[in-house]
Protein backbone atom coordinates (compact mmCIF):
# COMPACT_ATOMS: atom_id res chain seq x y z
CA UNK A 1 0.00 0.00 0.00
CA UNK A 2 2.55 2.27 1.00
CA UNK A 3 3.92 1.87 -2.85
CA UNK A 4 1.04 3.64 -3.94
CA UNK A 5 2.82 7.04 -2.76
CA UNK A 6 4.68 8.94 -5.18
CA UNK A 7 7.91 8.74 -2.94
CA UNK A 8 10.01 10.37 -5.45
CA UNK A 9 7.76 13.50 -5.37
CA UNK A 10 7.62 13.43 -1.82
CA UNK A 11 11.09 13.58 -1.53
CA UNK A 12 11.52 15.98 -3.91
CA UNK A 13 8.91 18.15 -2.25
CA UNK A 14 10.18 18.19 1.50
CA UNK A 15 13.31 20.34 -0.12
CA UNK A 16 11.65 22.28 -3.16
CA UNK A 17 8.40 23.76 -0.95
CA UNK A 18 10.94 25.17 1.96
CA UNK A 19 13.25 25.98 -0.93
CA UNK A 20 10.28 28.45 -2.67
CA UNK A 21 8.80 29.72 0.41
CA UNK A 22 12.09 30.94 1.38
CA UNK A 23 12.63 32.17 -2.18
CA UNK A 24 9.43 33.87 -1.62
CA UNK A 25 10.11 35.42 1.32
CA UNK A 26 13.72 36.74 0.83
CA UNK A 27 12.76 38.25 -2.41
CA UNK A 28 10.29 40.41 0.13
CA UNK A 29 12.71 41.12 2.44
CA UNK A 30 15.42 42.16 -0.27
CA UNK A 31 12.78 44.67 -1.33
CA UNK A 32 11.73 46.00 2.44
CA UNK A 33 15.20 46.01 3.69
CA UNK A 34 16.83 47.53 -0.03
CA UNK A 35 14.09 50.04 -0.32
CA UNK A 36 14.37 51.75 3.61
CA UNK A 37 18.42 51.52 3.48
CA UNK A 38 17.86 53.40 0.19
CA UNK A 39 16.01 56.26 1.34
CA UNK A 40 18.14 56.34 4.70
CA UNK A 41 20.90 56.42 2.33
CA UNK A 42 19.60 59.30 0.23
CA UNK A 43 18.59 61.34 3.10
CA UNK A 44 22.09 60.89 4.60
CA UNK A 45 23.85 62.12 1.39
CA UNK A 46 25.63 58.53 0.69
CA UNK A 47 24.46 58.70 -3.18
CA UNK A 48 26.37 55.64 -4.33
CA UNK A 49 24.95 53.15 -1.12
CA UNK A 50 21.42 54.41 -1.67
CA UNK A 51 22.10 53.29 -5.68
CA UNK A 52 23.04 49.90 -4.31
CA UNK A 53 20.22 49.57 -1.91
CA UNK A 54 17.91 50.95 -4.37
CA UNK A 55 19.49 47.86 -6.83
CA UNK A 56 19.11 45.27 -4.27
CA UNK A 57 15.15 46.54 -3.24
CA UNK A 58 14.74 45.88 -7.29
CA UNK A 59 16.72 42.54 -7.93
CA UNK A 60 13.85 41.51 -4.51
CA UNK A 61 11.12 42.67 -6.37
CA UNK A 62 11.66 40.99 -9.77
CA UNK A 63 12.76 37.60 -8.08
CA UNK A 64 9.43 38.36 -6.23
CA UNK A 65 7.33 39.06 -9.65
CA UNK A 66 8.84 35.55 -10.54
CA UNK A 67 7.54 34.03 -8.60
CA UNK A 68 4.10 34.89 -8.67
CA UNK A 69 5.00 34.84 -12.50
CA UNK A 70 5.94 31.00 -11.64
CA UNK A 71 2.71 30.52 -9.41
CA UNK A 72 0.33 31.69 -12.05
CA UNK A 73 1.66 29.47 -15.03
CA UNK A 74 1.07 26.55 -12.27
CA UNK A 75 -2.39 27.63 -11.96
CA UNK A 76 -3.36 27.75 -15.75
CA UNK A 77 -1.30 24.65 -16.86
CA UNK A 78 -2.69 21.87 -13.99
CA UNK A 79 -4.59 19.19 -15.20
CA UNK B 1 -39.05 12.49 -14.25
CA UNK B 2 -37.56 10.86 -11.30
CA UNK B 3 -34.36 11.08 -13.23
CA UNK B 4 -34.55 14.83 -13.77
CA UNK B 5 -35.67 15.55 -10.53
CA UNK B 6 -32.55 13.73 -8.87
CA UNK B 7 -30.42 15.87 -11.70
CA UNK B 8 -32.09 19.16 -10.39
CA UNK B 9 -31.26 17.90 -6.61
CA UNK B 10 -27.67 17.13 -7.21
CA UNK B 11 -27.27 20.40 -9.17
CA UNK B 12 -28.53 22.26 -5.83
CA UNK B 13 -26.85 20.54 -3.81
CA UNK B 14 -23.37 20.73 -5.84
CA UNK B 15 -23.99 24.75 -5.75
CA UNK B 16 -24.48 24.36 -2.44
CA UNK B 17 -21.64 22.65 -1.41
CA UNK B 18 -19.36 25.30 -3.62
CA UNK B 19 -21.39 27.67 -1.54
CA UNK B 20 -20.05 26.82 1.94
CA UNK B 21 -16.25 25.63 0.30
CA UNK B 22 -16.11 29.37 -0.46
CA UNK B 23 -17.07 30.54 3.13
CA UNK B 24 -15.33 27.64 4.96
CA UNK B 25 -12.33 28.08 3.34
CA UNK B 26 -12.17 32.17 2.98
CA UNK B 27 -10.00 31.76 5.72
CA UNK B 28 -7.15 30.41 4.03
CA UNK B 29 -6.64 33.45 1.52
CA UNK B 30 -7.73 36.09 3.59
CA UNK B 31 -7.12 35.52 7.38
CA UNK B 32 -3.93 36.84 7.92
CA UNK B 33 -4.21 39.72 5.80
CA UNK B 34 -6.96 40.84 8.31
CA UNK B 35 -5.44 39.80 11.02
CA UNK B 36 -2.45 42.29 10.40
CA UNK B 37 -4.40 44.68 9.05
CA UNK B 38 -3.17 44.49 5.77
CA UNK B 39 -6.81 44.67 4.40
CA UNK B 40 -9.59 45.76 5.72
CA UNK B 41 -12.00 43.07 6.62
CA UNK B 42 -14.88 43.44 4.29
CA UNK B 43 -12.39 44.88 1.30
CA UNK B 44 -10.43 41.46 2.05
CA UNK B 45 -13.34 39.07 1.49
CA UNK B 46 -14.83 41.10 -1.60
CA UNK B 47 -10.83 41.20 -3.47
CA UNK B 48 -10.88 37.35 -2.38
CA UNK B 49 -14.55 36.62 -3.71
CA UNK B 50 -13.14 38.37 -6.98
CA UNK B 51 -10.44 36.51 -7.62
CA UNK B 52 -12.50 33.01 -6.68
CA UNK B 53 -14.93 33.97 -9.40
CA UNK B 54 -11.94 35.03 -11.77
CA UNK B 55 -9.99 31.78 -10.87
CA UNK B 56 -12.83 29.37 -11.92
CA UNK B 57 -12.54 30.64 -15.32
CA UNK B 58 -8.58 30.36 -15.42
CA UNK B 59 -8.64 26.92 -16.07
CA UNK B 60 -11.27 24.43 -16.94
CA UNK B 61 -9.51 21.13 -17.14
CA UNK B 62 -12.74 19.83 -15.09
CA UNK B 63 -12.03 16.41 -13.03
CA UNK B 64 -14.14 13.58 -15.03
CA UNK B 65 -14.69 11.73 -11.56
CA UNK B 66 -15.11 12.29 -7.98
CA UNK B 67 -12.93 10.66 -5.52
CA UNK B 68 -11.06 9.46 -8.84
CA UNK B 69 -8.36 6.38 -7.46
CA UNK B 70 -10.34 6.18 -4.22
CA UNK B 71 -14.16 4.63 -5.23
CA UNK B 72 -14.54 2.75 -8.31
CA UNK B 73 -15.71 4.96 -11.06
CA UNK B 74 -18.53 1.92 -11.67
CA UNK B 75 -20.33 2.89 -8.06
CA UNK B 76 -19.94 6.61 -8.40
CA UNK B 77 -24.23 7.24 -9.67
CA UNK B 78 -26.46 10.64 -8.49
CA UNK B 79 -26.98 9.24 -5.16
CA UNK B 80 -23.43 8.66 -4.13
CA UNK B 81 -23.02 11.88 -5.68
CA UNK B 82 -25.59 13.50 -3.51
CA UNK B 83 -24.99 11.42 -0.37
CA UNK B 84 -21.17 12.64 -0.80
CA UNK B 85 -22.18 16.05 -1.00
CA UNK B 86 -24.86 16.14 2.25
CA UNK B 87 -21.64 14.12 4.09
CA UNK B 88 -19.57 17.72 3.12
CA UNK B 89 -21.60 20.27 3.74
CA UNK B 90 -22.88 18.76 6.92
CA UNK B 91 -18.94 18.32 8.12
CA UNK B 92 -18.26 22.31 6.68
CA UNK B 93 -21.25 23.28 8.57
CA UNK B 94 -20.08 21.52 11.83
CA UNK B 95 -16.43 23.02 11.90
CA UNK B 96 -17.40 26.91 10.55
CA UNK B 97 -20.19 26.25 13.96
CA UNK B 98 -16.92 25.48 16.19
CA UNK B 99 -14.84 27.65 14.17
CA UNK B 100 -11.83 24.98 12.82
CA UNK B 101 -10.80 25.03 9.44
CA UNK B 102 -10.59 21.80 7.49
CA UNK B 103 -10.26 20.57 4.02
CA UNK B 104 -13.60 20.43 2.25
CA UNK B 105 -12.12 18.31 -0.76
CA UNK B 106 -11.42 15.32 2.14
CA UNK B 107 -15.30 15.95 3.30
CA UNK B 108 -16.62 15.74 -0.34
CA UNK B 109 -13.73 12.39 -0.49
CA UNK B 110 -14.83 11.38 3.10
CA UNK B 111 -18.60 11.64 2.41
CA UNK B 112 -18.41 9.61 -1.24
CA UNK B 113 -16.18 7.44 0.40
CA UNK B 114 -19.04 6.19 2.78
CA UNK B 115 -21.92 6.61 0.53
CA UNK B 116 -19.89 3.91 -1.68
CA UNK B 117 -19.33 1.91 1.23
CA UNK B 118 -23.04 1.46 1.38
CA UNK B 119 -24.04 0.89 -2.25
CA UNK B 120 -21.67 -1.18 -2.62
CA UNK B 121 -19.19 -2.41 0.33
CA UNK B 122 -15.86 -1.83 1.20
CA UNK B 123 -14.81 -3.45 -2.30
CA UNK B 124 -15.77 -0.37 -3.82
CA UNK B 125 -12.89 2.12 -1.90
CA UNK B 126 -9.31 1.69 -3.02
CA UNK B 127 -7.33 2.15 0.35
CA UNK B 128 -4.23 2.97 -1.25
CA UNK B 129 -5.74 5.63 -3.17
CA UNK B 130 -6.92 6.65 -0.01
CA UNK B 131 -3.69 7.07 1.76
CA UNK B 132 -2.06 8.14 -1.47
CA UNK B 133 -4.57 11.24 -2.38
CA UNK B 134 -5.60 12.30 1.21
CA UNK B 135 -3.95 10.37 4.50
CA UNK B 136 -0.15 10.94 2.89
CA UNK B 137 -0.44 14.86 2.28
CA UNK B 138 -2.76 15.24 5.32
CA UNK B 139 0.19 14.61 7.36
CA UNK B 140 2.93 16.16 4.73
CA UNK B 141 0.98 19.38 4.29
CA UNK B 142 0.69 21.13 8.04
CA UNK B 143 4.25 19.26 8.60
CA UNK B 144 6.06 20.87 5.49
CA UNK B 145 3.81 24.07 5.63
CA UNK B 146 5.32 24.27 9.43
CA UNK B 147 8.88 24.05 8.82
CA UNK B 148 8.78 26.55 5.97
CA UNK B 149 7.02 29.34 6.96
CA UNK B 150 9.12 28.84 10.71
CA UNK B 151 12.11 28.83 8.06
CA UNK B 152 10.67 31.91 6.80
CA UNK B 153 10.24 34.38 8.99
CA UNK B 154 13.65 33.33 11.37
CA UNK B 155 15.53 34.60 8.24
CA UNK B 156 12.95 37.30 7.90
CA UNK B 157 13.62 38.72 11.48
CA UNK B 158 17.41 38.65 10.68
CA UNK B 159 16.89 40.18 7.44
CA UNK B 160 14.72 43.43 8.65
CA UNK B 161 15.19 43.13 12.23
CA UNK B 162 17.09 46.51 12.45
CA UNK B 163 15.06 48.60 10.26
CA UNK B 164 12.48 51.03 11.75
CA UNK B 165 9.45 48.70 12.63
CA UNK B 166 6.96 51.13 11.10
CA UNK B 167 8.59 50.61 7.39
CA UNK B 168 8.73 46.54 8.09
CA UNK B 169 4.95 46.59 9.13
CA UNK B 170 4.38 48.44 6.09
CA UNK B 171 6.08 47.00 3.45
CA UNK B 172 4.97 43.46 5.00
CA UNK B 173 1.31 44.73 4.44
CA UNK B 174 1.61 45.48 1.23
CA UNK B 175 3.38 41.91 0.37
CA UNK B 176 0.13 40.84 1.99
CA UNK B 177 -1.89 41.65 -0.64
CA UNK B 178 0.01 40.15 -3.02
CA UNK B 179 0.39 36.57 -1.33
CA UNK B 180 -3.55 36.58 -0.80
CA UNK B 181 -4.86 37.84 -3.92
CA UNK B 182 -2.45 34.67 -4.55
CA UNK B 183 -4.10 32.02 -2.75
CA UNK B 184 -7.84 32.74 -3.59
CA UNK B 185 -6.76 33.10 -7.40
CA UNK B 186 -5.66 29.59 -6.78
CA UNK B 187 -8.68 28.52 -4.64
CA UNK B 188 -10.79 29.28 -7.53
CA UNK B 189 -9.05 27.66 -10.46
CA UNK B 190 -9.08 24.53 -7.66
CA UNK B 191 -12.17 24.26 -5.71
CA UNK B 192 -14.61 25.91 -8.42
CA UNK B 193 -13.69 23.16 -10.47
CA UNK B 194 -14.33 20.42 -7.86
CA UNK B 195 -18.29 21.45 -8.58
CA UNK B 196 -18.20 21.69 -11.93
CA UNK B 197 -16.90 18.27 -12.18
CA UNK B 198 -19.53 17.34 -10.34
CA UNK B 199 -22.02 18.87 -11.78
CA UNK B 200 -20.65 17.56 -15.28
CA UNK B 201 -20.69 13.94 -14.30
CA UNK B 202 -24.35 14.24 -12.79
CA UNK B 203 -24.99 15.45 -16.46
CA UNK B 204 -23.00 12.50 -18.14
CA UNK B 205 -25.38 10.39 -15.61
CA UNK B 206 -28.51 12.21 -16.65
CA UNK B 207 -27.44 11.24 -20.52
CA UNK B 208 -27.39 15.45 -21.23
CA UNK B 209 -23.42 15.61 -22.11
CA UNK B 210 -21.32 12.83 -23.85
CA UNK B 211 -19.13 10.85 -21.75
CA UNK B 212 -16.27 10.78 -23.69
CA UNK B 213 -14.39 14.07 -23.01
CA UNK B 214 -17.07 16.49 -21.56
CA UNK B 215 -17.08 19.83 -21.25
CA UNK B 216 -19.00 21.76 -18.97
CA UNK B 217 -21.75 23.76 -20.22
CA UNK B 218 -20.96 27.94 -19.62
CA UNK B 219 -24.39 27.86 -17.56
CA UNK B 220 -21.96 25.25 -15.30
CA UNK B 221 -18.75 27.40 -15.12
CA UNK B 222 -20.87 30.60 -14.80
CA UNK B 223 -23.10 28.93 -11.77
CA UNK B 224 -19.73 27.31 -9.80
CA UNK B 225 -17.46 30.23 -10.24
CA UNK B 226 -20.61 32.31 -8.97
CA UNK B 227 -21.62 29.92 -5.87
CA UNK B 228 -17.63 29.68 -4.52
CA UNK B 229 -17.72 34.06 -4.79
CA UNK B 230 -20.61 34.32 -3.04
CA UNK B 231 -19.72 31.88 -0.80
CA UNK B 232 -16.21 33.63 -0.26
CA UNK B 233 -17.77 37.01 -0.06
CA UNK B 234 -20.69 36.08 2.47
CA UNK B 235 -16.94 34.88 4.68
CA UNK B 236 -16.58 32.26 7.70
CA UNK B 237 -15.51 34.65 9.98
CA UNK B 238 -15.95 32.50 12.83
CA UNK B 239 -12.40 30.24 11.07
CA UNK B 240 -10.90 34.00 9.61
CA UNK B 241 -10.84 34.56 13.43
CA UNK B 242 -9.34 31.72 14.11
CA UNK B 243 -7.22 31.43 11.76
CA UNK B 244 -6.24 35.12 12.18
CA UNK B 245 -6.19 35.88 15.77
CA UNK B 246 -7.21 33.35 18.29
CA UNK B 247 -3.57 30.94 17.53
CA UNK B 248 -1.64 33.45 18.02
CA UNK B 249 -1.56 37.43 17.70
CA UNK B 250 0.27 37.71 14.62
CA UNK B 251 2.35 40.95 13.12
CA UNK B 252 2.96 41.59 9.39
CA UNK B 253 5.79 39.83 8.76
CA UNK B 254 4.67 36.48 10.42
CA UNK B 255 1.10 37.15 8.25
CA UNK B 256 3.65 37.24 5.22
CA UNK B 257 5.90 34.38 6.23
CA UNK B 258 2.43 32.02 6.95
CA UNK B 259 0.74 33.56 3.56
CA UNK B 260 3.82 33.72 1.05
CA UNK B 261 5.34 30.50 2.64
CA UNK B 262 2.37 28.51 2.84
CA UNK B 263 1.44 30.11 -1.10
CA UNK B 264 4.58 28.48 -2.29
CA UNK B 265 4.56 25.30 -0.65
CA UNK B 266 1.15 24.58 -2.37
CA UNK B 267 2.06 25.56 -5.98
CA UNK B 268 5.21 24.17 -5.48
CA UNK B 269 3.31 20.72 -4.69
CA UNK B 270 1.22 21.21 -7.30
CA UNK B 271 3.80 21.53 -10.10
CA UNK B 272 4.78 18.44 -8.77
CA UNK B 273 1.84 16.82 -9.08
CA UNK B 274 1.60 16.23 -5.30
CA UNK B 275 -1.26 18.48 -4.69
CA UNK B 276 -2.11 19.18 -1.24
CA UNK B 277 -4.88 21.08 0.99
CA UNK B 278 -5.18 24.71 1.17
CA UNK B 279 -6.44 24.59 4.46
CA UNK B 280 -3.86 21.90 5.70
CA UNK B 281 -0.80 24.12 4.27
CA UNK B 282 -2.06 27.41 5.43
CA UNK B 283 -2.49 26.37 9.18
CA UNK B 284 0.29 24.53 9.41
CA UNK B 285 2.45 27.93 7.63
CA UNK B 286 0.57 29.98 10.89
CA UNK B 287 1.83 27.87 13.11
CA UNK B 288 4.88 27.24 11.93
CA UNK B 289 5.56 31.39 11.35
CA UNK B 290 4.37 31.40 15.25
CA UNK B 291 6.29 28.56 16.73
CA UNK B 292 9.41 30.08 15.53
CA UNK B 293 9.32 33.30 16.69
CA UNK B 294 8.10 32.21 20.30
CA UNK B 295 6.97 28.56 21.22
CA UNK B 296 4.58 29.62 24.04
CA UNK B 297 2.97 32.37 22.03
CA UNK B 298 1.01 29.73 20.13
CA UNK B 299 -2.50 28.36 21.87
CA UNK B 300 -1.23 24.74 21.26
CA UNK B 301 -4.91 23.32 22.56
CA UNK B 302 -6.91 25.20 20.10
CA UNK B 303 -3.96 24.18 17.32
CA UNK B 304 -4.89 20.48 18.86
CA UNK B 305 -8.65 20.87 18.18
CA UNK B 306 -8.09 21.53 14.79
CA UNK B 307 -5.77 18.82 14.32
CA UNK B 308 -8.44 16.66 15.79
CA UNK B 309 -11.02 18.08 13.52
CA UNK B 310 -8.91 17.08 10.24
CA UNK B 311 -8.37 13.39 12.09
CA UNK B 312 -12.38 13.10 12.09
CA UNK B 313 -12.87 14.83 8.90
CA UNK B 314 -13.26 11.36 6.63
CA UNK B 315 -14.66 9.41 8.74
CA UNK B 316 -17.30 12.31 10.30
CA UNK B 317 -18.14 13.30 6.42
CA UNK B 318 -18.15 9.55 5.43
CA UNK B 319 -20.85 8.56 8.37
CA UNK B 320 -22.94 11.07 6.99
CA UNK B 321 -22.77 10.31 3.63
CA UNK B 322 -23.42 6.99 4.42
CA UNK B 323 -26.54 7.61 6.81
CA UNK B 324 -27.94 9.61 3.61
CA UNK B 325 -27.70 7.12 1.13
CA UNK B 326 -29.09 4.46 3.67
CA UNK B 327 -31.93 6.83 4.10
CA UNK B 328 -32.28 7.84 -0.02
CA UNK B 329 -32.87 3.93 -0.57
CA UNK B 330 -35.01 3.48 2.42
CA UNK B 331 -37.33 5.47 -0.20
CA UNK B 332 -36.51 3.15 -3.00
CA UNK B 333 -34.71 4.73 -6.09
CA UNK B 334 -36.58 7.41 -7.08
CA UNK B 335 -36.45 11.34 -5.77
CA UNK B 336 -38.30 11.03 -2.85
CA UNK B 337 -35.31 10.28 -0.60
CA UNK B 338 -33.11 12.90 -2.57
CA UNK B 339 -35.77 15.33 -1.88
CA UNK B 340 -36.83 14.81 1.68
CA UNK B 341 -33.64 14.86 2.90
CA UNK B 342 -32.44 18.05 0.67
CA UNK B 343 -35.10 19.72 2.57
CA UNK B 344 -33.56 18.91 5.61
CA UNK B 345 -30.59 19.87 4.89
CA UNK B 346 -32.16 23.41 4.25
CA UNK B 347 -33.71 23.46 7.72
CA UNK B 348 -30.38 22.82 9.17
CA UNK B 349 -28.38 25.16 7.40
CA UNK B 350 -31.62 27.80 8.54
CA UNK B 351 -31.21 26.13 12.09
CA UNK B 352 -27.40 26.38 12.51
CA UNK B 353 -27.18 30.16 10.58
CA UNK B 354 -29.96 31.00 12.54
CA UNK B 355 -28.84 30.11 16.02
CA UNK B 356 -25.29 31.83 15.31
CA UNK B 357 -27.35 35.52 14.48
CA UNK B 358 -29.33 34.52 17.49
CA UNK B 359 -26.13 34.78 19.64
CA UNK B 360 -25.22 38.62 17.94
CA UNK B 361 -23.63 39.74 14.76
CA UNK B 362 -20.17 39.31 15.72
CA UNK B 363 -20.76 35.58 15.01
CA UNK B 364 -21.39 35.87 11.53
CA UNK B 365 -20.68 39.36 10.24
CA UNK B 366 -17.04 40.85 9.68
CA UNK B 367 -14.95 41.88 12.76
CA UNK B 368 -15.00 45.44 13.85
CA UNK B 369 -12.94 47.82 11.59
CA UNK B 370 -10.16 49.76 14.05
Amino acid sequence: MIGAVDSEALLELMWAAPLAALTVTVAWGLVIHGSARAVESQRDGRTVLAVLHAITAIAGAALFMAAVVFGLIVMTSKG
Amino acid sequence: MDSDIILVIVVATALAFDFTNGFHDTANAVATSISTRALAPKVAVGLAAILNFAGAFISLKVAATIAGGIVMADVINETVIFAGLIGAIVWNLVTWYYGLPSSSSHALIGGVVGAAFVAAGSHAIQTSGLLEKVIVPALVAPIVAFAAAGLAILITYRMVGRLHPGVVNRGYRLGQIGSASLLALSHGTNDAQKTMGIIVLALVAHGDLSGASPEPPIWVIISAATAIALGTYSGGWRIIRTMGSRIYKMDPAQGFAAQGGGAAVLLTASHLGFPLSTTHSITGAVLGAGAAKRLSAVRWGLAGNIAIAWVLTLPAAAAVGAVTYGLSRIFGEGALGPVLIFASLLLLMAAIFGKRLRHGPAMTAAPAES
